[in-house]
This record gives C-alpha cells, structure tokens and sequence, in this order.
C-alpha cells in the first residue's frame, strides 16, 4: 500500500513537471468548446463563406443542447482518444527501455504496486481532462445553445468516462508487452477502433461490449433514459478491465528489466 | 559467518545458458570481486542475487534460509545506472528510501547522510539530468545504500569512469567495506587486487577458481623469469623450451618471460647458458604471476 502511494505521488509529480497535467486537459477543453461555439455561429459562417444565390432561404435546424453535447463526446471518441493514447503510449515501455523501471524494481516493490499506480496515475489524467473539458463545454451549450439539465450531464460522463478507462487500460497493456512507443500506440488505437467497428456493425450481438459505454452515452444524454442491457456492458468492461490490469501485473513480471 | 549461499545457479536465455549452474558462498563482512571476460555471465549472476531475474533452476540462500524476496536486503548498483532526469538528486534518493520501506522522515534524513558521503550536498537540488557520469555514478552507490543493505551489490562500478572517478568510487568502496558486505564485478583486475578480499572467476558461465585473494594467488602463483634482450634471440629462447624444468615460454618482442617449476635450478643454467653463449642481455628479472597471468590461463584454458 505505502508503495502504491509513493509510486502513485511520482507519476502526478512528473505529469505536472512534464506538463502533461496542463496540456491535456487544454486539448479536451478546446475540444469541448469548439463544438458549440461552431454551433451557434454556423449561420453566419455559411453567409460569410457560403456565397449562396440571393434570396434563398436556408432552414437551418438549430442543434438542441444535448445534440451538441454529443457531438463534443464523439470528438472526444476521436480526438480525445487519439491524445490520451499518445501521451500514455510510454507509461511503462520508456521506463523499461531507459533502465529506470528495473532502478524501481530493485527496491522492494511488489509488481502489482507499480503496474497499478501507473494505471492510477492514467485514469487520474483521464478523468480530469474529461470532466473540466465536459464542464465547460456544458457551460457553453448553456450559453449559446440551451440549457441541458445537471443530471444528464453527471449521468452520461460518468458512462462515457468508462469507455476512456477501459481504452487507457489497453494502453496500459501494450506498453507493458512492447518497448517501442510507437507501435504501442499503434496497436493500442487499432485494437480500440476494431472493438468500435465491431460493436457497431455486429450491434445486436455485442450489447455487452465496451464500445457501447458511446452508445449509452448517447441514450442517456438524449433521452435520459438506460437501456437494459447497460448492466451487462458494464460488468463485461469491469471483468475486462480487472483481467487486462492483471495481465499486465504477470507480463510485467516476466520481463526482464534493466538489460 | 555464511551471508548468502548460490545452488546450483542456472539462467537460460532461449538456446545459450549464460550461467551453467554456478556454487559459491560470500561470508559476511567480505569485500568480494567477481571477475570474467565480457560475457562470462557476471552480470547475469548479479541480477540472479539481486533478485530482479528469476532463475531457470537453483536457489539463493540468505544466511541459510532459502529466501524468496532478497530485494530487501540488497542494494544493487547497475552497470549503466538510470534515473527520473526530472528529479532532484535528492528527490530521488528520498523516492529509493521510501521504495525500500523507509518512512519519509528517515528517507530524508538518510538521504542528506548519504549525499554528504558521496559528496553531492551541493548539487542535491539539479536535475539528475544534468549530472556528469562520475556524480551519476555516485548517486547510484547513494540509492543502493539508503536502505542500509546487509550485501552491496556492485556491477562493474568503475569502468565507465575516467581516472579520478573511479579513485573516488574505489575510496568510497573501502570506506563502505567496513560497514557493509560487497560484492562487485570488474574486469579490470588491478582495482580487484586492490579492495577485494575473496575473489571469483567465471568464465563462459561457470566460476573456474573462488577463493581468498591471497590463498588463490598463493596456489596458482608461479616462479617466472623475465629476460630482455637488445636484439632478437629467437632461436635460444625457443631451445630453452625443453629443459625439464620450463613449463612455460612466452616471447613477445624482445622479452621473453619464463615460467619456471624449478626457480633456483632454472636460473643458475639459463644464466650459465646465457654467458656461455654471450646473449646480448639488456634485462634479468625473477618474479612471480599476477592475478592478470592467472585470469589470462583460465580465460584461454
């Protein structure tokens, strides 16, 4: 437990030094603003560059809150995704690659300890980068959209901050296999969109997949209402996730530090 | 008394055993080198003891009790040691503490001791990143050292150093030696027949010769002769071979170095001969093999 904390301290001391604690956090903020800025000034955009023959007239449907705020998610399933995986990709391969990995283990630390601190450490960033980015672009759907109500909010980015967790814990898993950076994140955003495609082309077989934490982020934004099948979804990721961060522990464990 | 105990040491990497089931003891108190060419499995060995590479088969034994985490009681030093280049130099020796199990109180404390010892009070607040190899080096010994270890391990702690580093690592290493048990690998041998006590040779896997620094020099030390000459004398050095009591003839130049079985008969008819024949002798010299001769035959053997 103690070397949890002091493993746990190290990692939120070196995303604030290496400012990795500032910048992702700015990323899905601008993120999370973009969407309904772009929103509200869409009329004007379209006149200003459009160049339409005069006297047309264009019904341009104003996207409701919760649209916008979907649309936010789904940049965040993008963009976001692709961010959070890069900057996570070397959490464990760069710290076996330069040595300083068997420089901790040589002390008496227990595997899971490290492993888990590092996954402690990742969802820390995640979630905080997805809720100040959620916020505030809630802010701004309030302001120039329309208002949407508190509890679908806190309800859907609780669901969605699921999904982030589970593609984190991936990344997780392959730094802990791979050394080279790249191809950790390669095969980290490869594996997370082939679960996504999957799920949504085989939807009525894969209720219980990961990748529909998006799809009930939807449901509950725009409805406010879960589909049944949420439960299951979810125990499924859980059980994933525990046995991916379990793996990792026993991979972790086979290799050899410090060569 | 027995610090730690090797059975039957073994580690496989696919198809190549780089340890070939190795036996050997360190008593406590000892200063202990490990020797062997690049290769011979030293670094392998000390990773075994370390406890950050598991066996292919054998055990390690501390003070008799066959031990399942030896982390705790060992300090490791490696080769090319690394550090978080974002922290302090204190900060990490505060960080090596609490990993080993210090509370943070005792970690700090510690770590002021020990920068002091290994003079590095007033860098303690720069980047560890911007170290030089020597002040590197020497906060390597300090994190090994913040958890009072009762066995110092130490891979090859010199060789990357110039000069006055290594003098500065081979200082602290005697002063260390009075408190602690160390055991450190090298091939560079003159600083083993300086510090160590016992030493251990492994070659290809296997240790060839263990024992007291000078117990094993007194068992493999030879009588030798070294002659040389101001031009080239081939032809004799090459007819001495066969006297009964020359085991061994090396000429490189114009030196020619004799290992003798028969000291005091060997000298007086290679004298003789060399009158005799009038040889243009520049150099006569009797001595004895060092731990190099020695390391060389068990390397070539």
């Amino acid at each position: 437990m103690t070397h949890w904390v002091v493993l746990y301290r190290k990692e939120m001391k070196e995303m604030v030094r290496n400012y990795k604690m500032l910048w992702i956090p700015i990323v899905f903020i601008l993120l999370g603003v973009m969407q309904p800025v772009s929103a509200y000034y869409m009329p004007e955009i379209l006149d200003t560059f459009g160049g339409l023959p005069e006297g047309t007239i264009i019904e341009m449907p104003t996207p409701t809150g919760e649209e916008v705020l979907m649309d936010v998610i789904s940049n965040y399933g993008l963009l976001g995704v692709f961010i959070l995986v890069l900057s996570a990709m070397g959490v464990v391969s760069a710290e076996r690659q330069s040595g300083v990995a068997g420089m901790v283990m040589m002390k008496p630390v227990p595997y899971s300890s490290y492993i888990l601190a590092k996954w402690a450490g990742l969802l820390t960033i995640t979630l905080i980068s997805l809720f100040i980015g959620y916020v505030i672009s809630w802010y701004y759907t309030s302001l120039l959209i329309e208002p949407v109500t508190f509890e679908r909010i806190f309800q859907s980015v609780v669901i969605y901050s699921i999904w982030l967790a589970f593609v984190v814990t991936l990344t997780l898993l392959f730094s802990t296999i791979m050394k080279g950076n790249g191809s950790v994140a390669f095969i980290t955003i490869f594996v997370v969109f082939a679960i996504s495609t999957v799920t949504s082309i085989l939807g009525e077989y894969m209720k219980w997949s990961p990748a529909m934490m998006t799809e009930y982020t939807g449901q509950v934004l725009l409805s406010g209402e879960l589909d049944s099948n949420f439960l299951l979804a979810f125990i499924t990721t859980m059980a994933i996730i525990i046995v991916v961060l379990f793996s990792s522990i026993q991979i972790f464990k086979q290799k050899e530090l410090l060569e | 008394m027995e610090l730690i105990k090797a059975n039957g040491l073994v580690k496989r990497f696919g198809n190549t055993n780089a340890v070939k089931g190795i036996n050997f003891h360190i008593e406590e108190g000892r200063c202990v080198a490990l020797l062997g060419p690049n290769g011979a499995g030293k670094t392998t060995t000390l990773k075994m003891l370390s406890g950050l590479l598991e066996p292919t088969s054998g055990s390690i034994d501390f003070k008799g009790e066959t031990a399942k985490d030896l982390r705790r009681f060992i300090g490791y030093l490696p080769q090319y040691p690394t550090f978080f280049n974002w922290m302090s130099g204190k900060e990490f020796l505060v960080f090596a503490g609490q990993l080993a199990k210090l509370n943070r109180k005792e970690a700090e404390k510690r770590s002021e001791e020990l920068l002091e010892r290994v003079g590095l009070t007033n860098a303690k607040k720069r980047r560890i990143g911007a170290y030089s190899g020597g002040m590197k080096q020497r906060i390597g010994l300090a994190q090994a050292l913040i958890h009072r270890p009762k066995l110092l391990i130490l891979d090859e702690p010199v060789s990357a150093l110039d000069p006055i580093g290594r003098r500065e690592v081979l200082d602290m290493m005697r002063e260390i030696k009075k408190e602690t048990t160390i055991l450190f690998s090298t091939h560079v041998l003159h600083d083993a027949e300086e510090i160590s006590d016992d030493i251990l040779i492994m070659h290809a896997g296997e240790i060839t010769i263990s024992g007291s620094l000078e117990s094993v020099m007194e068992e493999y030390r030879q009588p030798i002769l070294q002659i040389e000459f101001e031009s080239q004398a081939n032809d004799w050095v090459k007819s001495i071979a066969s006297y009964s009591f020359v085991s061994e003839v090396n000429m490189q130049g114009n030196k020619a170095s004799i290992v003798l079985k028969d000291m005091v008969k060997g000298k007086q008819i290679l004298l003789q001969d060399i009158v005799d024949r009038k040889l243009p002798v520049r150099k006569f010299e009797i001595s004895q093999t060092t731990l190099e001769d020695l390391f060389m035959k068990v390397v070539k053997a």
